[in-house]
């Protein structure tokens, strides 16, 4: 990618960043996903032992859960509130490519997010300071893959954005998710589904984005690490899963007539 | 150099209707239309007449189903005309969140101006159309006027040689029109070539060179407004004042008499006009003027519409 283009997806995304900070929706999650990692403290007085494990348990919930509510609501709106709007027919008449702007825009939600999910995590070390546990800074183990796992849900967000409205790819998004966190349902589908071709199961299982792939909330939890080959592998199959899901939301926004 | 800022072949669009998109009703008709350098040109037509879907095409916002155009001597598909063209879409809608400065400095970013560059084109534009004072204002918080001129100031952030302005006095009270206009004459002044739609059929006498009239995605005509408009010197124009309603009733050749306000307005025939003028000044009145009968624009356009089918048939296409 030349510098020019970089440059243009830069814009877009500093844009997007700024447009997702001034919302006012973004500071309301950010606040009581704060509220929620907080009442781990008081969750852990109703314990007699492990009050770190329950701080730490509800902290990383809150971050992967007011994160995915985040990506979705903001990734959604990211290209199809642009087009019912017409607020991108000017810039697109500028030398800015559709997949610029696309990427641009994937590109912006990802930096909300990072910078979403890095509040949130010093919002749950600094909780663990206050009550006297040492700051783990294993808990990473388990905030980075929950990260890449949210820009999986950022890219099909956006996917669909492209191609339908904010509450169809609400929908669309949040099914795939969901079926992605209950891949192993999938997998056992021949339990309960005898005469479903093993063939068509395997493949439903590889083509659905495993968001437990991303989930080591337990382990960390418990005080465990996650081996660095792990987290390569993890980071791996978010690089190819994110690149083509975004590859065909371009192929998709290409096509597609802005009327 | 090509003489041409932007030469449309066989343009030909069509959006799919009905139930599951299986009929097609054509929105452009094979347009050919050829717009010179420096020159200011109107796209005219009534509502659905193909305007924005014209300009949608040449943006790359919609795909022709034929045809072919070329903008500063180059082919639709590349990239390269698009740093020297600005364009305001109908209707901006521009981001809420931003500021009208920050706006244009976005858009000044996609053209890759260096930020002292972008700053200063950004304090000349917002000077240029009112916009000081408002500079660092929320864009939701501004009048629709307000929006468009923010919306022609980022068609302009690149000092374009090329600028497609669609409707752009839409929205915008008379100082924002004079403006407007006043900004049109200096790109024109300075070699820029402007090409606007709009279905004020005034803005176009004022300000265009040449017009296309478009009709039902179909050019009706192109040229000089001179040309396209007849002058009607077997009718004269009379305006007189100071004679009462009486004194004209009883005139033989006259064929229409207005009163705008104090004074009169009558067509008379040629023959007849010095026994009108005669009458007038007998009857204690003035001639303030007199001039052939020039048709109007809108005259124009509306005996080519009713001539050539219904009013229905003129809204039909949709753009």
């Amino acid at each position: 990618m030349g510098s020019g283009r970089l440059r243009r997806v830069a814009a877009v995304a500093a844009n997007t960043f700024r447009e997702s900070v001034r919302e006012r929706v973004f500071y309301n999650l950010l606040v009581f996903a704060m509220l929620m990692i907080l009442s781990g403290l008081l969750l852990a007085r109703l314990s007699i032992r492990q009050h770190e494990k329950i701080i730490k348990d509800v902290g990383l919930a809150s971050i992967d859960v007011f994160g995915l509510v985040i990506a979705l609501f903001m990734g959604v709106g990211l290209v199809s509130k642009e087009i019912e709007r017409r607020s991108l027919f000017p810039l697109l008449a500028k030398p800015l490519r559709r997949e610029e702007f696309f990427l641009g825009k994937f590109a912006g939600l990802a930096l909300t997010l990072a910078t979403n999910v890095a509040a949130m995590t010093a919002g749950l070390l600094l909780t663990l300071w206050a009550t006297g546990a040492r700051p783990d800074l294993r808990l990473l183990h388990a905030v980075y893959p929950i990260t890449l796992g949210l820009l999986l849900v950022v890219a099909l967000a956006l996917l669909f954005s492209t191609l339908a409205s904010p509450t169809i790819a609400a929908v669309a998004t949040l099914c795939l998710v969901a079926a992605g966190r209950l891949s192993d349902v999938v997998r056992n589908a021949r339990t309960v589904l005898p005469n479903a071709p093993a063939w068509l199961v395997e493949a439903v299982y590889y083509a659905l984005p495993n968001f437990r792939n991303f989930d080591f909330k337990d382990r960390v939890a418990y005080g465990e690490a996650v081996p660095a080959a792990t987290l390569a592998w993890v980071t791996l199959y978010a690089v190819v899963y994110v690149g083509a899901v975004l590859a065909v939301g371009v192929l998709a926004f290409r096509r597609r007539e802005l009327h | 150099m090509n003489d041409a800022a932007l030469e449309i072949t066989g343009l030909t669009k069509s959006f799919r209707v009905g139930f599951l998109g299986r009929e097609r009703r054509p929105v452009l008709r094979g347009l050919d239309l050829a717009v010179r350098r420096g020159e200011v040109f109107g796209y005219l037509g009534p509502n659905g007449s193909g305007k924005t879907t014209t300009l949608k095409i040449l943006m790359g916002l919609l795909r022709p189903d034929r045809g072919s155009a070329r903008v500063l001597g180059e082919p639709l598909e590349s990239a390269g005309w698009r740093h020297r063209i600005g364009f305001l879409p109908e209707h901006p809608y521009l981001y809420d969140y931003l500021t009208a400065s920050e706006y244009l400095d976005y858009a000044g970013r996609l053209f890759g101006l260096a930020a002292p560059v972008r700053a200063e084109r950004s304090r000349d534009l917002l000077r240029l159309l009112g916009l000081t004072r408002s500079a660092n204002l929320p864009l939701r918080r501004f009048s629709k006027g307000m929006t468009q001129r923010v919306g022609i100031a980022q068609a302009l952030i690149n000092d374009p040689e090329l600028v497609f302005l669609d409707e752009p006095m839409s929205g915008l009270d008379p100082i924002g029109r004079h403006v407007v206009r006043g900004l049109i004459v200096d790109l024109k002044s300075r070699g820029k070539t402007v090409f606007f739609s709009t279905h004020i059929l005034s803005d176009a006498e004022t300000l265009c060179d040449r017009v296309a009239l478009l009709r039902s995605g179909e050019i009706l005509k192109v040229g000089r407004l001179d040309e396209i408009l007849t002058v009607d010197v077997a009718h004269m124009e009379v305006l007189a004042s100071g004679v009462a309603e009486a004194a004209l009733q009883s005139l033989p050749g006259v064929l229409r008499r207005h009163a705008i306000g104090e004074r009169w307005r009558l067509e008379v025939k040629e023959a007849g006009l010095g026994a009108v003028v005669g009458a007038i000044e007998a009857a204690g009145g003035r001639v303030l003027s007199v001039q052939p009968v020039r048709q109007s624009l809108e005259d124009y356009f509306f005996n080519e519409v009713v001539a050539s089918g219904s009013l229905d048939q003129a809204w039909e296409a949709g753009d």
